[in-house]
């Protein structure tokens, strides 16, 4: 019986071979694009899923509270790794971990230059209880002693094979490999963990090594109760049955006891469960920041979803047009003694038959797909079928589940019909009022509130990231360029002498030293204090933009009040925004002048020299916060070559950028010269919108495709049906115009019913993604008459030329085929 | 004397709309004997088709009783009606009702799959079938590659293939030329020779005089009874 089933599915795809091409392909996108995204949140999914009692394993991370507002550490103050040892208990495990800032790494050679690895991330210092949390198989060295001393290192197996290539692991041991100036041997080789995980690091140096280097020593903060860097971290393993409440006490109750408190602040550790460490943005991941974002992957899988839909949503109402086709297959079958369950089966076995086809396209276009995603995918994502059996498995399921969607419906339809109602013609057809038409309408309604969904965020959110990139942010951004010193060796006398040698360049107009860009990702901000006489003003988050005398010159930052900064400022005076000097209870500019600020930075008092106008200093995510613009004696903060160049030499600046790295291989003959436009340092800030406006493009012109496809078949099947209808109107004097109308009103009124529908939706999904931005465009009535609009022309162009050739057919050609 | 294979007793059928009830059948009764062939005649809408349809167990009356081979199935649900019309009934309709999609040799093999015949005897009886409907050479054809006479001869084929006790034929030569409508009729007639119980429905007196008895309606009543000598 199956094979007369899939006998008849066959020859019924081939007979209606472009309503197959148009079912397989709608489907065939949704898949691909399911398909792709389901790796991708399995990929996330699966993030540290592989240790044993993974469950008992947390990262200790520390939440401090600013006047009300919480900020999230992932790491712990200095002394506490080591404190705990013996004070708590209900731990297995506590194993300290080190990030070390991208160190460069040198592998010594004999009689050659030492071959150099520049900023190598994934490294860190850890001792042997890293090991009793994690369980690695070892290829060289012991898990015990491996970093019981200092300058000792463990690699795994692929990092000994990029340091030394070639050479056996037995013969890596006793090697010596560098860390900026650290010298160590290697006492271990470890296999790298093939599961996912964040835990990712492939250089981890003994943690004695850092007590017996000065430099490092200081970083370790080891008395420092005071300090928490995100890069001293620690996990711990709970003893069976012990709760995180009774460690978080016990580690809060040492704390209390050893650090002194700050009014207005308060610090408490938190157990964070090694299951949400990947996707917990507030405190990043382990051996880099890269979290997943849920948010990111509950929206790829609604897309996933609509354009399966969108597929889904073809079949179905291709399947019940055709239904009147069948009828009579199934009244004869029905006749021969077919029972409506056995039909039920072969209309299931026809549509999981298509979705097979379909996942067989969907496979060749999962490489088109992943172009699509490619801001999305993660570079450890693979996407091989043979190797990953879930996959597969997950396909196998996704195409049942897809053959119930679509072919359920249908399949009721179809095997309801009476025979003798088929076997005499009696089946409606084209009859406005019956439920096969009504069900067919709603789902192509639903169809273009997808589609219209995608058109309107698309458009609205490149309005937005349009205005932000455009948007006058209060500075010049254009034709400036930045060049940073290499941050762990920054040259000062170096760069003087490179800041003269910039300056002499014909074609740069200024040059400043300073450390980030006007607007930035980052902005440090520190703690203000201003008294005034009868009340004092604290400021918590007040931002700080480090630049000398030329800063605000260079990016037209007006001085509305006060004088510009001076070189003998530093540490002394500095200049404020006007949000900061309306903050404090100046209303007339001027008389913030000369005023001090106590306790800036915590110990400095600093006197406000001059107020400049507001300008973004962040995306346009926040709001303009208050700002300090000042000089610094600290080299790290004025590291960075702010360099504008002279707007008439537009095409020129190719040979200053070239003088300007020939200048600075003369400071910095080991560093790479690179050099960003201001401009597009702040385009960049909306990097993540861009990739979410790509991927809206694309689900846009996936889903207007599939619903096209769709109403594509759709006007094919509803003209053929209604040949007689318009040979008879004809007949009767209706001119093709007016053929063309009868034909397309009805669309008309189906997406303005979607278009009615999906507004208030849209509006209200938009309205909640502009919350994210402080600064915002409006939300204009054109986008919505525009994608409305767009629609319209799309589905009728789709559909019209099937309606003329069926408007300008001669009448009687059709009335004789009937 | 012969057993009756069908006897209905008081036969009601309405068709209603919101606004008219329509009589199809009006308290008829009839009776047809094992091995009869008996043709069934009357102006359009006088309810032979429907008769042909309640008979076929295609449909169900409003009331009255039927009587097929002495059980009562009048009411019977549409599973049991399926399961006793597979396997003792076979039908030959006007339009020939052949799947397009399907080959002459599936088609005829069609009602064998629902009655779980195992498919080397399938393929056994199907061949024997056309062989004896002189088609076998066109096998391999789909419908729409015949006459109109072969597609019946195919549909006939089909009607027989599972040794039907009786065949319902509605207007079996209605579609075809005179020569290959008498061809039919012969076909027809050599089954009822070798026991097969035939009821047709027909507007053709030709076609009528193929039978052994005439039964007329009017208004979904039995008018007259024709004996045919």
């Amino acid at each position: 019986m199956i094979k007369n089933y899939l006998t008849i599915a066959l020859r019924n795809f081939w007979r209606n071979k472009l309503f197959t091409l148009i079912n397989v392909t709608g489907l065939s996108i949704g898949l691909a694009t399911c398909l792709v995204i389901y790796s991708l949140v399995n990929y996330d999914f699966n993030f540290d899923k592989f240790e044993k009692e993974g469950d008992r394993i947390y990262r200790v991370v520390t939440i401090f509270t600013f006047s009300g507002e919480k900020e999230h550490n992932p790491g712990v103050c200095g002394p506490l790794p080591w404190s705990i040892k013996n004070k708590v208990t209900g731990m297995e495990v506590s194993a300290p971990v080190f990030r070390l800032l991208m160190p460069d790494v040198y592998i010594p050679k004999d009689g050659e230059a030492p071959i150099k690895f520049k900023q190598q991330q994934k490294i860190a210092f850890a001792d042997s209880s890293y090991f009793q949390l994690l369980q690695y198989k070892w290829l060289a060295g012991s898990p015990k002693t491996a970093l019981n001393e200092a300058d000792r290192v463990v690699l795994t197996s692929d990092q000994a094979s990029i340091y030394f290539p070639g050479l056996p692991f037995d013969k890596v041991m006793g090697k010596t490999v560098i860390y900026d100036t650290i010298k160590t041997t290697v006492s271990g080789i470890i296999q790298p963990i093939k599961e996912n995980t964040d835990f990712s690091f492939h250089d981890l140096v003994s943690y004695q090594t850092a007590f017996t280097h000065l430099s490092w020593r200081m970083q370790l903060g080891l008395n420092n109760w005071g300090g928490t860097n995100v890069m001293r971290q620690l996990f711990i393993k709970l003893s069976p049955g012990t709760h995180t409440e009774q460690i978080e006490k016990q580690l809060n109750n040492i704390l209390k006891m050893e650090s002194n408190s700050r009014p207005g602040r308060t610090q408490v550790f938190s157990l964070q469960p090694l299951s949400q460490i990947h996707f917990d943005v507030r405190y990043g991941a382990i051996a880099n920041w890269n979290t997943a974002n849920l948010t990111t992957l509950y929206y790829l899988l609604l897309i996933a979803l609509f354009l399966l839909l969108c597929g889904c949503i073809n079949f179905v109402n291709l399947a019940t047009a055709q239904a009147t086709k069948r009828a009579r297959e199934i009244g004869v079958r029905k006749t021969m003694g077919s029972t409506r369950t056995q039909l039920i089966g072969q209309f299931f076995i026809e549509t999981w038959l298509t979705t097979m086809f379909a996942v067989i396209l969907a496979v060749s276009l999962i490489p088109i797909i992943l172009r699509l995603f490619q801001g999305f995918i993660p570079q450890g994502i693979k996407f091989d079928l043979i190797a990953q059996p879930s996959i597969l498995l997950f396909l196998f399921l996704l195409s049942i589940l897809v053959s119930i969607l679509s072919g359920f419906y249908p399949a009721i339809i179809l095997s309801g019909y009476k025979p003798v109602d088929v076997l005499k013609n009696q089946v409606v057809v084209g009859n406005g009022q019956s439920r096969n038409q009504w069900m067919r309408k709603s789902l192509i309604v639903t169809q273009f509130v997808i589609a219209q969904f995608f058109i309107i965020a698309t458009i609205m959110l490149s309005k937005q990231i349009n205005y932000a990139v455009t948007k006058d942010l209060g500075f010049k951004k254009e034709g400036i360029l930045t060049v940073a010193s290499p941050f762990k060796k920054v040259n000062a006398e170096g760069n003087r002498v490179l800041l003269n040698k910039l300056k002499s360049i014909p074609e740069v107009e200024m040059v400043s030293m300073g450390n980030d860009e006007p607007s930035s990702e980052n902005t440090s901000s520190t703690e203000a204090h201003y008294l005034d006489g009868k009340k004092e003003i604290k400021t918590d988050g007040l931002d700080e933009k480090f630049g000398d005398e030329n800063y605000i010159k260079l990016y037209h930052i007006p001085l509305i009040a006060g004088r510009n900064l001076k070189p003998g400022d530093a540490g002394k005076a500095f200049l404020i925004n006007q949000t900061y000097a309306k903050m404090l209870g100046f209303r007339n500019l001027n008389e913030a002048i000369g005023k001090n600020i106590d306790n800036f930075n915590g110990d400095t008092r600093m006197q406000i020299i001059g107020v400049v106008a507001d300008f973004h200093q962040e995306s346009l995510h926040s709001p303009i916060a208050p700002l300090a613009i000042l000089t610094s004696t600290n080299e790290n903060f004025k590291s960075v070559f702010h360099i504008s160049l002279k707007s008439a030499n537009n095409n020129k600046w190719h040979n200053a950028i070239a003088t300007m790295q020939k200048y600075w291989k003369q400071v910095y003959p080991n560093d790479d010269f690179e050099y960003h436009f201001v401009d597009e340092t702040i385009a960049n800030l909306y990097e993540k919108e861009e990739n979410t406006v790509t991927l809206l493009k694309w689900a846009t012109g996936l889903s207007v495709l599939i619903s096209c496809l769709g109403l594509l078949g759709l006007a094919i099947y509803t003209t053929n049906l209604r040949t007689k209808e318009i040979g008879v109107r004809k007949i009767l004097g209706a001119s093709v115009t007016q053929i063309v109308r009868l034909l397309t009103k009805e669309l008309i009124l189906l997406i303005l019913l979607a278009f009615a529908i999906v507004t208030p939706i849209v509006w209200y999904a938009i309205y909640k993604w502009m919350q994210g931005f402080a600064d915002r465009t409006a939300i204009s009535w054109w986008i919505f008459a525009l994608s409305g609009g767009f629609m319209l022309l799309i589905a009728l162009i789709t559909s019209g030329f099937q309606t003329v050739k069926a408007a300008i057919a001669n009448p009687v050609k059709s009335l004789r085929s009937e | 004397m012969e057993p009756n294979m069908i006897k209905i007793t008081n036969l009601e059928k309405f068709y209603r709309t919101e606004e008219v009830e329509t009589i199809a059948l009006n308290k008829l009764s009839m009776e047809v004997k094992k091995g009869e062939f008996v043709a069934i005649m009357g102006p359009s809408g006088c309810g032979k088709s429907t008769l042909l349809n309640i008979l076929g167990m295609l449909d169900d009356p409003d009331n009255g009783s039927y009587l097929f081979n002495d059980i009562e199935v009048a009411h019977f649900n549409e599973r049991k009606r399926a399961d006793l019309r597979k396997h003792n009934i076979g039908f030959v309709f006007q339009s020939f009702n052949l799947i397009d999609e399907l080959t002459v040799f599936e088609n005829v093999e069609l009602p064998l799959i629902y009655t779980g015949v195992p498919t080397a005897e399938r393929k056994k009886r199907v061949e024997a079938v056309l062989d004896k409907m002189q088609i076998m050479h066109r096998r391999n054809h789909y419908p729409q590659q015949l006459s109109g006479g072969q597609q019946q001869r195919v549909a006939i084929s089909r009607a027989v293939v599972n040794n039907p006790k009786l065949i319902l034929a509605d207007e079996p030569t209605g579609n075809l030329d005179s020569s290959n409508g008498n061809e039919v009729m012969e076909l027809l007639t050599d089954l009822n020779e070798q026991g097969t119980t035939i009821v047709m429905v027909t507007h053709s007196e030709h076609d009528a005089r193929y039978s052994h008895r005439i039964i007329r309606l009017l208004d979904g009543q039995t008018v007259l009874e024709n004996i045919m000598i």
